[in-house]
């Protein structure tokens, strides 16, 4: 046996793996070489200190520990469940209904909207700065509505594309190309795939969405705006920073000593939401933002059209909300943070229907698509819901007003869906 | 005491969640060990350790193949320490492994904690054998049959794993002369 052999078999040696030729073999050749002694005086000290190591750390017992942490989330998780028991409603139907993840997914799209284009004319303090950040990738959680049970959409966004899943619903994927306007959405329950078009609003809006998020975290490093003071959030000491403009609130907490952001509250209009857990630059496997049908995936036909929604379709989102969800009455609130809420009632109520999985696709598609127009009116104008209660059919009654930017009148929805111009002074009261 | 872990998950997803008691057991000093070599300390690697096991008890319903949870739940690990060290700024430097061995002693896990860093900087395939081994305590024929590869493969990697281990010891030892 030479040194190379014998230094091969060592650890074997040691560890007693050896059957007995080869373990003799290695023994003769250890009396006569120093080399070979040397070396397996090393190995065998490596070996004392990893196996006294090994037992030392064993005699750790965190057993009891982690059972009681089990418990205790449980019951933490089973409270949590209560109280969003119509979202995990949601995700049982939409697991059982292949139609409803079609028309899910559309009501779904329109939180892609959070953030829609309000920042180009508004914000200056953030159109004078270059975005100087150039992360790659930036992965946050986002919270649409001030209520943190709520549903969160986590993001990864990888230069032009972005990766989403609702916590509610973790069987569906969206993935979006903002340089095409191309979405992509996995089903993978089911192991579907579908094509939506997202060019125009959804495409613009998302796109200044990522930008605005860069402008912001840029501002809280080099201090352009307001400083509010620390506080406490999960245990971690953040220092606050707003920003204001007609249209919007920016509240940014940051870890005092790295200025990265722990939690961005943005207020949009009358839309909330917040960001948090952010990270930038994180390795991001290529094949989650890849637009490609992921092998084993079978395409649909069913392509989603998002595009160009106007106050028609928004009419149409009225009165489903009023007809079909709220049986003939307007709802107490209309805006995306209840659209999501809304959407398992809407599913339960077209399972009850005497419809075809087309239809009710379609149903939920318009569902959505008006919803689009409405984040329009929320970024570039003023809107005002009084809808609560009335009657659908309600010829005398207004429920929604909106005025667009630089429009002089008003639109006036009426109770039975139809629309008035309306100088400011007559606007209802 | 010897079921394997894909009978315990399954008792766990049947309505059974104290089985998870022995797959705890099982993996406690394995991810102590390895959490240890990443974070620096006892209690952070407590810490993790304890968020690691919880985090895989809440998901163990996205485990597609129940065989591979050691796998699994290393990369649980891993992700549960790198989100740590963000929160923390750790910055894992041979002056504070080095720090951490001679000052605080009472804080780690072990008295040798430079074996523990060197172990925590071996790619995956040698760290996994290295852990079962001496932090599980586990034969090599169980740790073939748990990874799934031929006894030769796993007695041929935990060789090498040594060679590694000892060459990074070296490294460092040679290191600290220097700064010295």
């Amino acid at each position: 046996m030479n040194c190379t052999e014998c230094k091969e078999l060592l650890v074997e040696y040691i560890e007693g793996f050896l059957d007995e030729s080869h373990k003799q073999a290695v023994s003769e050749h250890l009396n006569s070489c120093r080399t070979c002694q040397a070396e397996i005086e090393q190995l065998t000290n490596l070996h004392d200190r990893l196996v006294n190591n090994g037992n030392n750390v064993s005699q750790n017992n965190l057993e009891d520990k982690i059972m009681d942490n089990i418990v205790r989330e449980q019951n933490v998780r089973l409270k949590a469940a209560d109280k969003a028991g119509s979202a995990l409603k949601l995700r049982s139907i939409i697991m059982k209904s292949p139609m409803t993840k079609i028309a899910a997914a559309a009501v779904i799209i329109i939180a892609v909207l959070i953030g829609i284009n309000p920042f180009g004319s508004t914000i200056t303090f953030a159109d004078v700065i270059e975005p100087i950040l150039n992360a790659k990738t930036v992965i946050l959680d986002l919270i649409v509505g001030s209520d943190e049970s709520g549903p969160t959409m986590h993001e990864i966004v990888v230069d032009q594309r972005i990766r989403r899943t609702m916590s509610n619903i973790p069987t569906l994927v969206q993935i979006l190309d903002l340089e095409t306007g191309e979405m992509l959405v996995l089903e993978n329950e089911g192991n579907t795939a579908f094509y939506a078009d997202i060019k125009g609003g959804i495409q613009e809006g998302t796109q200044n969405y990522v930008k605005f998020l860069r402008q912001v975290i840029e501002n809280v490093k080099e201090g352009h705006v307001e400083k509010i003071g620390e506080k406490v959030i999960d245990g971690q000491k953040v220092i606050g920073f707003v920003g204001r403009s007609p249209n919007e609130k920016v509240t940014i907490w940051a870890d005092p000593k790295t200025a990265h952001p722990i939690r961005i509250e943005l207020e949009i209009g009358q839309m909330y939401s917040i960001m948090k857990n952010l990270e930038f630059d994180t390795q991001v496997d290529p094949a989650l933002v890849s637009m490609e049908v992921p092998d084993g995936y079978q395409l649909q036909d069913n392509s989603l059209d998002l595009t160009g929604a106007n106050e028609e379709d928004f009419i149409e989102t009225l009165r489903i909300w009023a007809e079909i969800i709220g049986d003939g009455v307007f709802p107490e609130y209309v805006d995306s943070q209840n659209v999501l809420k809304e959407v398992p009632t809407l599913v339960e109520k077209l399972k009850g229907m005497n419809i075809s999985e087309e239809e009710g696709t379609q149903i939920g598609i318009n569902f959505g698509r008006g919803m689009i127009f409405h984040q329009e009116i929320n970024s570039q104008g003023t809107w005002h819901y009084a809808g609560e209660g009335v009657k659908f059919g309600d010829a005398d009654t207004p429920i929604f007003w909106y005025q667009m930017e630089g429009s002089p009148t008003y639109r006036v929805i009426y109770g039975d869906l139809h629309v008035e111009d309306v100088t400011p002074e007559n606007l209802p009261k | 005491m010897s079921e394997t872990d894909k009978y315990y998950i399954e008792r766990c997803l049947d309505g059974h969640p104290d089985d998870f008691r022995h797959l705890v057991r099982r993996y406690q000093g394995v991810l102590l060990a390895n959490l240890a070599g990443k974070l620096g300390s006892k209690d952070r690697a407590e810490e993790a350790a304890q968020e690691t096991l919880v985090r895989a008890y809440f998901n163990m319903n996205k485990l597609k193949k129940p065989d591979s949870f050691f796998s699994w739940l290393l990369g649980i690990a891993d992700h549960v320490a790198k989100e740590q060290q963000r929160k923390e700024q750790i910055q894992l430097r041979r002056e504070a492994i080095r720090s951490f061995s001679e000052e605080t002693q009472s804080a780690e896990l072990s008295q040798d904690f430079a074996l523990e860093a060197a172990i925590a900087k071996l790619p995956e395939s040698y760290r996994k054998i290295i852990l079962l081994r001496y932090y599980g305590q586990h034969s090599c024929n169980t740790i073939a049959e748990q990874l799934d590869m031929p006894l030769g493969t796993v007695t041929k990697t935990l060789s090498r794993a040594y060679a590694m281990l000892r060459d990074s010891l070296q490294q460092q030892e040679q290191q600290e002369v220097y700064e010295v």
